[in-house]
């Protein structure tokens, strides 16, 4: 199976660097592959937070994972916010720095969502403008994730998966593929999703998420709140199968437990990658 | 005797979270029918990308239900409500509005908790309804325009007093309180004062020395004493009396903890003049005045080794 385009290494498995978790990693200081740290928390602050970042930077490798890039916006890009990102990507040498494909607000605004695109030309066009503006300026290679969306614009003239791997095609940028994210939009939209992790070209495929998610009944949300259900590890199979081993991320944002039910949620990634392996072999 | 702040999960470390806040119910199912507004509305296939970010952050962001934020002045001007199928394809469960009110929902409950995040006694004062109702009327003044929640809360203390909310003043100086707590939490690192560095300054010299505060510092003054307020709502007890009685606070950073004093008043004005840039010599002259002669010394003295050790200061220019 080939690696990523970029050869940006695999990681193992790692977990989102969360404050209550704080104290057991730099005093137990766990046997992890990463961590996945939120860019906009570190990026206007002097305080605890950097100061934490740095002992773990020291310690881990350490990717970012943004919020705010909002490449799919009909807004100017916002090159002030992205200095600030390269100058964090410098200070905790993050192998890549990733954000989503989505747009955030419009008219100077930010929601702060992750607000989804209709998949058109036009944003096929807009969204691989922008992403190859921001990758000149970054200086390296964009690695972009698909949303968890819950609702589909009628003038879309090509499904997700297509948009997405266009997209990275057309601007050069790599993907963060989340497994949880394709079973919520599978569900919410009524597609299949695996034909979805067929269609994704595994060469630009940089990382992997893993989540719990919350499900209502009508839809599902993508809250963070739970362990991963196995129609999610039996996608997450198929994705290694169809893509490779790549760096792979549990997510746990909502009543986080301790940081060992997290790492031991990950760890059962390892089951999955080992078959992968054996099969590879 | 300083007191460290205990700060919330979220205002320590996440403010920027990457989940999405939900109601805890079910999408309610809708029972109102979207007025029909006159304009014409382009036909399927021909909404332009802008215009279509334009009218879903228009209906996201307006208060009150989702089916009065679509058929609003704002989302109506790119898209009828009528046409909203043109736009928004219904699921196999429901329906275009009801998949639009999942991020309609979504929106106030993040400002809320963005701004509970920074002012935790400011909502346990006000309490879950009166905060949420708060945050509604502010972001509709002070949206977000930044790539951070970090500094969506940075207006609410001056909204508080242009407000006419009963107890405003007060409301207003446990809001500076807490945003000068954030802002003191937030603040650059900086070298502190040594021992050493204090203790190379001649005698001789000291009345002309000027201190330079750390970037992690902020004084401040109150009408009422909001240090109170402000202990009830960390202890989760019942707000004390609204009764004013003047106040001075310092809040500063001492090894990553944010730490707030209360001051006396010469105390307040010997801080006030040192971070004014004024001669350590006029500060205490300053500070002094009014005070009984045998007092001076023990007081001013006493306060100033105690500031320096706790460090408060980052150089001293002679």
């Amino acid at each position: 199976m080939p690696d990523n385009r970029w050869g940006l290494p695999d990681l193992g498995l790692g977990v989102g660097l969360r404050t209550s978790h704080f104290a057991h990693i730099l005093g137990e200081r766990p046997k992890i592959g990463f961590f996945e740290v939120l860019t906009e928390n570190f990026l206007d602050t002097g305080g605890r937070p950097l100061f934490i970042l740095d002992q773990i930077a020291e310690h881990y490798p350490v990717v970012m994972h943004g919020v705010s890039m909002s490449v799919g916006s009909t807004d100017p890009v916002d090159f002030a916010y992205l200095a600030k990102v390269k100058a964090l990507a410098a200070r905790t040498r993050a192998l890549w720095i990733s954000d989503h494909v989505c747009w955030t607000g419009v008219l100077g605004r930010n929601t702060h969502d992750l607000l989804p695109l209709p998949y058109t030309e036009e944003s096929l066009r807009h969204t691989v403008a922008h992403i190859r503006a921001i990758q000149d300026f970054l200086e390296r290679p964009l690695v972009l994730e698909n949303p968890s969306t819950y609702l589909e614009f009628t003038p879309s003239s090509m499904p997700e998966w297509e948009f997405i791997a266009r997209m990275a095609a057309e601007a050069d940028c790599g993907l963060l593929f989340d497994v949880n994210n394709v079973f919520v939009s599978a569900f919410n939209h009524g597609y299949d999703p695996y034909a979805y992790i067929d269609a994704i070209p595994g060469d630009r495929v940089c990382q992997y998420h893993l989540a719990g998610h919350t499900h209502k009944g009508t839809h599902i949300l993508d809250t963070h709140s739970d362990h991963v259900v196995d129609p999610v590890w039996q996608l997450y199979g198929h994705t290694l199968r169809h893509v490779g081993l790549r760096a792979t991320l549990l997510e746990w944002d909502a009543d986080i437990p301790p940081f060992e039910v997290v790492h031991q949620e990950v760890l059962k990634a390892r089951t999955w990658r080992d078959a992968e392996a054996a099969n590879a072999a | 005797m300083p007191h460290e702040e205990q700060r919330s999960e979220a205002a320590v470390f996440g403010r920027q979270l990457k989940l999405r806040r939900h109601r805890a119910g079910a999408v309610r199912t809708s029972s109102l029918r979207l007025a029909v507004a006159g304009e014409t509305v382009p036909a399927q296939g021909q909404f332009a990308l802008d215009r279509m970010q334009r009218w879903l952050q228009a209906v996201i962001v307006h208060p009150g239900e989702v089916e009065e934020a679509i058929a609003s002045e704002e989302a109506a001007r790119e898209l009828a409500p009528a046409h909203l199928t043109d736009l928004i394809r219904p699921s196999h469960s429901l329906t275009a509005a009801e998949r639009v009110e999942i991020y309609h929902g979504m929106y106030l409950l993040r400002m809320v908790e963005a701004l509970e995040a920074d002012y935790p006694a400011l909502r346990h004062l006000l309490g879950e309804e009166a905060f949420a109702e708060l945050v509604d009327d502010y972001v509709r003044t002070f949206p977000s325009r930044s790539y951070t929640l970090n500094r969506l809360g940075d207006h609410l203390p001056q909204f508080l007093l242009d407000g006419a909310r009963p107890y405003a003043e007060l409301l207003h100086e446990l809001a500076r309180l807490e945003l000068a707590i954030t802002e003191v939490f937030d603040a650059d690192e900086a070298p502190v004062l040594t021992p050493e560095q204090v203790r190379a300054v001649a005698p001789e010299c000291w009345p002309e020395a000027r201190l330079r505060p750390i970037a992690a510092f902020r004084l401040l003054t109150f009408r009422y004493p909001v240090l109170r307020w402000l202990d009830a709502a960390r202890r989760d007890q019942a707000a004390p009396a609204p009764v004013r009685k003047g106040s001075r606070v310092v809040v500063y950073r001492q090894r990553y903890s944010v730490l707030r004093l209360e001051l006396s008043r010469p105390e307040h004005a010997l801080l006030e003049a040192l971070a004014a840039g004024s001669p350590l010599g006029e500060a205490v002259a300053m500070a002094a005045a009014g005070l009984r002669e045998r007092r001076r010394e023990d007081e001013i003295f006493k306060a100033f080794r105690s500031w320096v050790a706790e460090g408060m200061f980052s150089a001293i220019d002679l």
